[in-house]
C-alpha cells in the first residue's frame, strides 16, 4: 500500500499558525508531525531586564490567557522573594482566572470547534446553530460574553493585558456593592448557559456523574436539544469518541489555589496510577526544534532558547517538554482525571482519552467553574486587604506553576543583581503539541493523530477534530 | 459587498481577543454595520469564497478585490520571516504586495503600528510595524507608502486596541470619512487618540492635590509613586471604558503604561515606579512645563484636604471627612 503524505498549513479557526504533516497508509494516519511555524523571542527579550518587567511582557505572550501568564510570573517572583499575598487576593485572582478559563473554553467551543460541526454535510440543525456568523447559538454566545466581561472589569480593569495580579496580591479592592453587581451579572450569564448550552440547571448538569448518567440526561428533550446535547449526538454519529486517543500521561499543577494550601482541582501526574507532581522531573528537549541542541533535556531553570533555524532535521519552533523523560498531556482533561472527577473518569473508562472526552472535560469544567465562581465572590471580604507590599526580586530563583485555561503553565526566573539572568516559560500547548524528542518519541498530539481514519484526503475531518480537541494555542507555544 | 482582508502576522492574538470583547454594539452588530465581507481572519473568514489560503492567493493575484487590508502583529525586517498563508510567499512580501492594491491599509495594535512588544529590548527578531519602527517613520512599507486612497497606513495602536477603535476606524475608512488631517503625527485617528488616558480617570481629584497612593489597591493617584503614564498616553480609555464599560487600567488599580505610544514598552520603564530627580518626576504630564509643574504641585500639595490625604493611602471605602449630621446618614456614601 503506498504511503501518501499530506500537509495542512495553516489550520483555520485556531489561535496562531499550526502545520500538521501526516503520512497515510491504507486510509489511516501512520505518522504525524506537528509544527509551530512562528518564533517571537519572548524569553530572550526578558534577559537583563528588571524582574518586574516580566509581568508586563509575559502577559502579552498570549491574547487569551494573559492573566494566567501574569499570575505565573507573580507566583515565580513570590517564590523568589518569599513574599505572600492576603486571602482576598487568592479569591480575587481565582475570580479573574476562572473567568479567563470560561471565556477561553467557550470561545474554543463556539468559534473553533462548533463551526467545524456546522459543515457536516446534511445536518441542518448543526448548520443553523453553529455556522458563523448567523448561526443562532454562535451569535448568542458572542453576545452573552459581555456579562462575564462586566465581572472581569470590576476585578481586572482591562483585559487582555491586565496587570491586576501582582506579586503582593491584586490591585483593585472590590467593595460590597460590586460583589452584588458581579453576582447579578454572573446570574445572567449562568441563565444563558442553562438555556442554551446545557438546557438544564447547572446543578442538574453537575449531578451527571457517569457515562450512564449522561445517557439518561440525553433522554430529556431540552437536554438533547441544548448545544452540549447536539455536540454529544454529533460526536457519536461522527465517531469523535473513537479518535484521538493515545497512551496518555497527564500533568497538572492544581487549578485555582485557595489561601489554605488547597485548590479547586488537585495537582499531580497520572499515567494509569496517580502520583505527586515533582517539578524537578520537568525538562525540555530540542532534538527536533529550531534551537541549539543539547545532549540531554534541560530543566527550565537552566533552559536555553537559542534559535538555530538552519537545522535541517528540525521541524518546529516548539520545544519538547518532558516529565520524567516522557511526553504528557495538559488541559481540562488532565486536570479532571488527576482530580478524580467522576464523570470524566467514567467517560475515560468507556471512550479513552478521545477527542470527544477531551471536549467533554472542557465543557464539564466550564460548568464546575461557573458554579464555583459565585462562592469565590461570596468569600471576598470587603474591608480586608487585597495587597501587601513585597520586596523587589534582587537575587535568586523562583518558579510559578499555574493552571491556564489550556493546562499547566510554568514560569522559571533567575535573578542576579536585580536583573533577569534567565526566564523560561513552558505553556500547556507546548506540552500538547510537542515535537519529537531525542529518543524520537512523539508529542501527545502527534501520537493522538496516529490511527485516525482519513478516507478522503481532500477532507480530513478526523484530523481537524483531533487537533481541535487539544484546543491548541500556537501563540503560547512558540517562544 | 466590499472585502476586508485581515492578516495575522507575528502577534499574540490580542487584537482579535479585544475585538471579540465588543459591546454596545455587540461584535456581530458592529461587524454587520460595517457592511463588509471578512476574509483571511482565523475566526471570521467567510468560507463561502473558499479557504483563507485560496482566497489570499486570489487577493494577491488581483482576482479578488480588497478594499481594506488589516494587519494584526509585527513583521520581521531581518532574519527568518514568518511564513504567510500563501505557500512560498514570506509574510513581508505578502503584505507589501497586497498593500499596493488596496484602498486603505490599517495596522491594528501597537505591534503592527510601531513594533510594540515584538520589537522591545534588543529586538532579537528585528520586528517592525508596517510604516513605523518605534517612533521612526519607515517600517517595511516605507515612509512614503500611500494606499490607493492616498492615505498612509492608519495606525490603530494599543496593547490591545479597544474594539471601538478598531471597528470605528474600519467604518470611517469604508465610508470615506478619513482624510489626512484626521490623523495625528503617528497616523492614528484623532477621534480616538486626541485625548489622554488621564481624562476622566476617577483618581483625578487626587492628582490635582498630589495625594498619591503609596502601594497598589490604595485610592490615591498612581502618577507620583507607582509609575502611571496616563498623563502622557494618547487614548480615551477612561472615557470610553473597557470590558462592558466597567473598567480601565487606572480603574483596575494599576498604572497606565501608555500602550498606544510608538515608544511602548521601552520608552516607559520603569513600569511600576515613577523615575524622579530631586523628587520631581522625570516624565511630566504632556506639554506641562517643568517650572509650572513644580510650582503648582507644591502649592496643591499644601492645599490638599485631609479627606484626600487620608483616602489616598487607604484601600477601604472612602472617608467623606464630613461631620455626620445625626444618626446613620452619610456614614457610607458608596454602597
Amino acid at each position: 500500500m503506498p504511503v501518501k503524505t499530506i500537509e495542512f498549513s495553516p489550520f483555520t479557526r485556531l489561535e496562531g499558525d499550526l502545520r500538521v504533516t501526516v503520512e497515510i497508509e491504507d486510509g489511516h494516519v501512520t505518522r504525524s508531525f506537528a509544527s509551530g511555524t512562528l518564533f517571537r523571542g519572548f524569553e530572550s527579550m526578558l534577559k537583563g531586564r528588571d524582574p518586574l518587567d516580566a509581568l508586563v511582557i509575559t502577559c502579552r505572550v498570549c491574547g487569551q490567557c494573559g492573566l494566567t501568564h501574569s499570575a505565573a510570573s507573580a507566583s515565580a517572583m513570590r517564590a523568589l522573594t518569599g513574599a505572600s499575598m492576603p486571602p482576598n487576593a487568592f479569591r480575587a485572582s481565582n475570580v479573574m482566572l476562572a473567568i479567563e478559563a470560561i471565556i477561553s473554553h467557550l470561545t474554543h467551543f463556539y468559534l473553533s470547534l462548533a463551526p467545524e460541526l456546522s459543515e457536516i454535510p446534511g445536518d441542518s440543525e448543526a448548520r443553523q446553530r453553529f455556522r458563523p456568523p448567523a448561526g443562532r447559538s454562535f451569535a448568542r454566545a458572542l453576545r452573552e460574553r459581555e456579562e462575564l466581561l462586566g465581572v472581569l472589569g470590576l476585578f481586572a480593569g482591562k483585559w487582555p493585558n491586565s496587570l491586576a495580579i501582582q506579586p503582593g496580591g491584586t490591585t483593585r479592592p472590590v467593595d460590597a456593592s460590586e460583589i452584588r453587581r458581579s453576582h447579578g451579572l454572573l446570574g445572567e450569564y449562568v441563565s444563558f448557559v442553562e438555556q442554551q448550552v446545557i438546557g438544564c440547571r447547572l446543578e442538574e448538569w453537575l449531578a451527571v456523574r457517569s457515562a450512564a448518567d449522561l445517557e439518561a440526561w440525553m433522554e430529556v428533550d431540552s437536554h438533547r436539544m441544548s448545544d452540549v446535547g447536539v455536540f454529544v449526538r454529533l460526536s457519536r454519529a461522527h465517531g469523535l469518541d473513537g479518535i484521538g486517543t493515545w497512551q496518555a500521561r497527564f500533568i497538572s499543577s492544581g487549578g485555582w489555589p485557595d489561601c489554605e494550601g488547597g485548590a479547586l482541582t488537585a495537582p499531580g501526574f497520572y499515567d494509569g496510577n496517580p502520583a505527586e507532581l515533582d517539578q524537578a522531573q520537568i525538562s525540555e528537549q530540542t532534538a527536533w526544534s529550531w534551537y541549539e541542541q543539547k545532549e540531554a533535556g534541560l530543566h527550565p531553570f537552566d533552559g536555553e532558547t537559542i534559535p538555530a533555524p538552519e537545522r535541517a532535521e528540525a521541524y518546529s519552533w516548539a520545544k519538547a517538554p518532558r516529565y520524567a523523560g516522557q511526553p504528557a498531556e495538559a488541559g481540562p482533561l488532565a486536570r479532571l482525571v488527576i482530580d478524580g472527577d467522576r464523570l470524566v473518569a467514567d467517560l475515560m473508562l468507556k471512550h479513552g482519552p478521545s477527542a470527544f472526552v477531551r471536549e467533554m472535560a472542557r465543557l464539564h469544567e466550564t460548568m464546575r467553574l461557573l458554579k464555583r465562581l459565585g462562592a469565590w465572590l461570596d468569600e471576598v471580604e470587603p474591608g480586608e486587604p487585597f495587597f501587601t507590599a513585597s520586596p523587589r526580586p534582587m537575587q535568586g530563583s523562583g518558579m510559578g506553576l499555574v493552571e491556564a485555561p489550556r493546562g499547566i503553565l510554568g514560569h522559571w526566573i533567575r535573578v542576579a543583581d536585580g536583573k533577569i539572568q534567565n526566564y523560561q516559560i513552558i505553556t500547556p500547548t507546548g506540552w500538547n503539541l510537542s515535537p519529537r524528542d531525542s529518543g524520537n518519541r512523539s508529542g501527545p498530539l502527534e501520537e493522538a493523530l496516529v490511527g485516525a481514519p482519513i478516507p478522503d484526503a481532500e477532507r480530513p475531518v478526523a484530523l481537524s477534530y483531533i487537533v481541535k480537541s487539544f484546543d491548541p494555542c500556537l501563540y503560547c507555544t512558540v517562544h | 459587498m466590499a472585502n476586508l482582508l485581515w492578516i495575522q502576522a507575528a502577534c499574540c492574538g490580542g487584537e482579535t481577543a479585544s475585538l471579540l470583547n465588543s459591546d454596545h454594539p455587540h461584535l456581530q452588530a458592529a461587524l454587520s454595520s460595517l457592511g463588509m465581507t471578512f476574509l483571511g481572519h482565523s475566526y471570521f473568514h467567510d468560507h463561502a469564497l473558499g479557504s483563507p489560503e485560496r482566497v489570499m492567493e486570489q487577493c494577491v493575484a488581483g482576482r479578488i478585490p480588497v478594499e481594506l487590508l488589516v494587519v494584526e502583529g509585527a513583521a520581521y525586517l531581518r532574519g527568518r520571516q514568518p511564513e504567510s498563508r500563501v505557500p512560498g510567499v514570506p509574510l513581508i512580501e505578502l503584505i507589501q504586495a497586497l498593500a499596493r492594491a488596496v484602498d486603505s491599509t490599517v495596522a491594528v495594535g501597537t505591534c503592527a503600528s510601531f513594533g510594540g512588544i515584538m520589537a522591545c529590548g534588543r529586538n532579537p527578531m528585528g520586528a517592525s510595524g508596517l510604516q513605523f519602527c518605534r517612533d521612526q517613520a519607515g517600517g517595511f512599507l516605507g515612509a512614503d507608502y500611500r494606499s490607493r486612497s492616498g492615505l498612509p497606513v492608519v495606525n490603530v495602536s494599543g496593547c490591545p486596541a479597544h474594539a471601538d477603535w478598531i471597528v470605528g476606524t474600519l467604518w470611517a475608512l469604508h465610508s470615506g470619512r478619513v482624510h489626512e488631517e484626521d490623523l495625528d503625527p503617528y497616523n492614528r485617528p484623532r477621534a480616538f487618540y486626541g485625548k489622554l488616558a488621564h481624562h476622566a480617570c476617577p483618581r483625578n481629584e487626587y492628582y490635582e492635590f498630589k495625594a498619591s497612593a503609596a502601594a497598589y489597591s490604595q485610592q490615591g493617584c498612581l502618577f507620583e509613586n507607582l509609575g502611571c503614564k496616563g498623563t502622557l498616553c494618547e487614548s480615551d480609555c477612561n472615557e470610553r471604558l473597557w470590558l462592558a464599560r466597567t473598567g480601565s487600567c487606572t480603574r483596575g488599580g494599576f498604572p497606565c503604561l501608555s500602550c498606544t505610544s510608538p515608544l511602548f514598552p521601552d520608552g516607559f520603564v520603569p513600569f511600576f515606579e515613577t523615575a524622579k530627580i530631586g523628587g520631581i518626576p522625570t516624565s511630566l504630564p504632556l506639554d506641562v512645563p517643568k517650572a509650572w509643574y513644580v510650582g503648582i504641585s507644591g502649592l496643591s500639595k499644601l492645599a490638599c484636604p485631609e479627606r484626600l490625604r487620608h483616602n489616598a493611602v487607604s484601600f477601604k471605602q472612602s472617608w467623606t471627612g464630613r461631620k455626620e449630621p445625626s444618626g446613620d446618614a452619610g456614614k457610607d456614601n458608596r454602597v
